[in-house]
């Protein structure tokens, strides 16, 4: 059963021996598989052999990460050597390691290989060594070693060798084991670090509401993202969003999305105008060094009442209006994107777009979908986009974001990118505001009108025609005298506002008396040649905070039923419309 | 807008009438900043106004603020219907102290 290659040592014809052996090659096996502490169990294994075999020492060598070195990693004997450590291919060890073969030197001293650096540092006398290489499938990770055979006649056997390479073989594969297991607990740590992050990314996304006219979709292409959108209302009814693109994907672009996210909701709460809210947001970003990192970001405000939509486009991919008549529009950006430099962007904020939607919707996505795959390895483009909001028009606007989204999502293909997705559907609010309009039926009668120069000492006129105009419509000393207020602060606003206090622009005032079955209502239209106002600077002030000036305003909310901007016929200029029931 | 001031015992009363609007109301403001700078107690008169707007209810709580750093009393007395229904809509009938006449003014050293 023996031949010279696998013979065990040479009294292995004894029964007893042949199972010692094969008992102590079963245990180190066993340690290796079990062991908590890999280098103990070379330790310990390095040691039994040493024993076993009856030798003077014992020495483990590893091959360090870059194959460079060996390092001693553990020893038995009278010499401590560990930590010594050799050039990959110095010494007997080295030759070994390097030829990958086990080997037998009966005398040193004939072996040209021979170190003798480690004989003189401990003043040691080696004489013979066995030697057999640690490697799985050619991988090489270092190599045992014994020193000075003992008993008989001080020279090892084939049958050494052939035990000491069994023994290298398990010791290799339970280091390749270990390491392999090593990394993977890595990578699951960093899978569930990661998990982590894309569930608390998830929860910065706004949730899904019906009742809202906004919706938005986000995929990530890997498990965290560097997309995101965001929707909230704010306390008078108008809805803030946004979608933005961070440059990259992963963790970094992750980071970074959800600090410019967290911005834009924490300081879009304070300031409604898209454009400087989003000036605001690109200083804070470039604040701090972002790693060459930018954000592309559409950001705007929505007025379901109005069906007025204010947008800013920082760099991003334009996104696109679809009229109620099914007509498109794109809405390219000419601002840089956030988080480049402060010295792009204007004094007053990223320029801003005012639209009308009138029924229509509007969607702003990401490059994902508009270069992500359909199937057969086409992109779905900007006109794969157009085409299948027309095919889903009818579905409800989270459904129909769903679908769209699926057409790349579901494709087979896999994802190049996030994709994101947002949208506003005007038509069930524009459906609401003409059934408001229904309700007081359109017999409009005329009642007077009047065009004034923008200067106080005018104001008094228009007060006298309001009075009048209240009283032919039947309103009572209070109704009268409340809707005069109302309209002097609206003039006001015009003559210190809208012209700056300039007493020669124009203002006229022109009242309606719009009456049908369900009562009637008294309009007032307030017009002027100036530059257009920005609706959201014209807000009530806080009433807890008494100091002089900004009354007005609140003033004619307080006593107005609705209070607008509409739009004016030509391009310059405000119409600022008051109704109030009667 | 029309005003008159006048001494009664210790007590500053400046009496408006007519408008108080946006054309009138920067004199008014001067005439009240004037009359707290007296450091008399002060009794404003809005009997006779028929009509005051935000700008003129700045005016009002302008010198009231001032007078209040002074130390001074500052009191709205007969508040016309409209006038008062302007300080409602601004929430500031809570803000200042209104009484009907001047002799509940001048009464208990208030």
């Amino acid at each position: 059963m023996n031949t010279p290659e696998t013979a065990l040592p040479a009294d292995a014809d004894d029964g007893g021996r042949t199972q010692e052996t094969l008992q102590l090659l079963a245990d180190m096996g066993r340690e290796f598989v079990s062991t908590g502490d890999l280098n103990a169990a070379l330790y310990h294994a390095v040691e039994h052999i040493t024993r076993y075999i009856d030798a003077e020492g014992g020495a483990l060598f590893m091959l360090d990460e870059s194959g460079a070195t060996l390092t001693c990693l553990a020893c038995s004997g009278e010499t401590e050597i560990t930590g010594l450590t050799l050039g990959s291919d110095q010494g007997i060890v080295g030759r070994c390691v390097q030829q990958d073969t086990g080997t037998i030197v009966r005398d040193v001293s004939k072996d040209t290989s021979f170190f003798k650096g480690v004989d003189e540092e401990t003043g040691h006398v080696t004489r013979s060594i066995l030697c057999a290489p640690l490697s799985v499938k050619g991988e090489r990770l270092g190599a045992i070693e014994l020193i000075n055979k003992r008993g008989g006649d001080g020279l090892f056997v084939d049958g050494d060798l052939t035990l000491l390479t069994a023994m290298a073989d398990s010791a290799a594969m339970a280091i390749v084991n270990a390491r392999m297991a090593g990394q993977l607990v890595e990578q699951e740590r960093l899978a569930r670090e990661l998990e982590l992050a894309a569930e608390i990314q998830r929860s910065l996304l706004p949730e899904a509401d019906e009742a809202l006219p906004v919706a938005g979709v986000n995929v990530p292409a890997r498990t965290v993202s560097g997309d995101f959108y965001d929707f909230f209302q704010l306390d008078d009814g108008r809805i803030l969003f946004n979608l933005g693109d961070v440059s990259g994907k992963g963790m970094n672009a992750a980071l970074l999305m959800a600090k410019t996210a967290s911005l834009f909701r924490c300081l879009g709460k304070a300031i409604d105008h898209p454009g400087k809210l989003m000036a605001r947001i690109n200083e804070e970003i470039c604040e701090t060094a972002t790693r060459g990192m930018f954000v592309t970001m559409v950001g705007g405000i929505y007025d379901p009442a109005t069906g007025r939509l204010r947008l800013a486009n920082a760099g991003h991919e334009p996104p696109l209006l679809v009229g109620a008549d099914g007509t498109f529009r794109e809405l390219p950006a000419d601002a840089p994107p956030l988080g480049i430099s402060v010295m792009l962007v204007p004094d007053n904020g990223y320029p801003v777009e005012d639209i009308g939607l009138e029924g229509g919707a509007f969607y702003i996505f990401t490059d994902g979908l508009t270069e992500g795959y359909t199937g057969q390895g086409q992109e779905l483009g900007s006109h794969g986009v157009r085409a299948l909001i027309e095919t889903e028009k009818q579905a409800a606007l989270g459904e129909r974001l769903e679908r769209i989204i699926a057409a790349v999502r579901d494709s087979g293909e896999a994802l190049r990118d996030d994709l994101t997705m947002l949208g506003v559907d005007d038509s069930a609010p524009a459906r609401k505001r003409s059934a408001d309009n229904r309700t007081v039926p359109k017999i409009a009668q005329h009642l007077a009108a009047i065009e004034v120069p923008s200067n106080p000492d005018r104001l008094r006129m228009v007060r006298e025609m309001i009075s009048d105009c209240c009283e032919i419509a039947g309103c009572d000393t209070d109704a009268r005298r409340d809707i005069v207020l109302a309209v002097d602060e609206a003039c006001q606003n015009v003559i210190r506002h809208a012209y700056g206090g300039d007493a020669n622009g124009r203002m006229g005032v022109s009242v309606w008396l719009d009456s049908g079955q369900e009562g009637s209502r008294l309009r007032i239209e307030i017009s002027d040649d100036a530059d257009p106002v920005d609706p959201a600077t014209v807000r009530p002030r806080d009433l807890d905070d008494v100091k002089p000036g900004g009354l007005g305003t609140h003033l004619i909310r307080e006593i107005m039923d609705t209070v607008d901007f509409v739009a004016p016929p030509v391009e310059a200029g405000n119409i600022l419309r008051l109704t109030k029931t009667l | 807008m029309d005003h008159e001031t006048r001494e009664h015992g210790e007590h500053l009363i400046i009496a408006f009438s007519g408008d108080i609007d946006l054309q009138s109301s920067s004199q008014a403001r001067t005439v009240l900043l004037d009359a707290v700078s007296r450091g008399q107690p002060l009794l404003v008169d809005l009997s006779g106004v028929e009509y005051i707007d935000s700008s003129g209810v700045a005016s009002l709580v302008e010198s009231f603020q001032k007078a209040r750093k002074s130390g001074l009393d500052y009191v709205l007395v007969s508040v016309s219907d409209g006038a008062r229904r302007v300080l409602e809509l601004a929430r500031l009938d809570k803000v200042f102290t209104i009484v009907s006449t001047i002799d509940e003014a001048t009464a208990g050293g208030s």
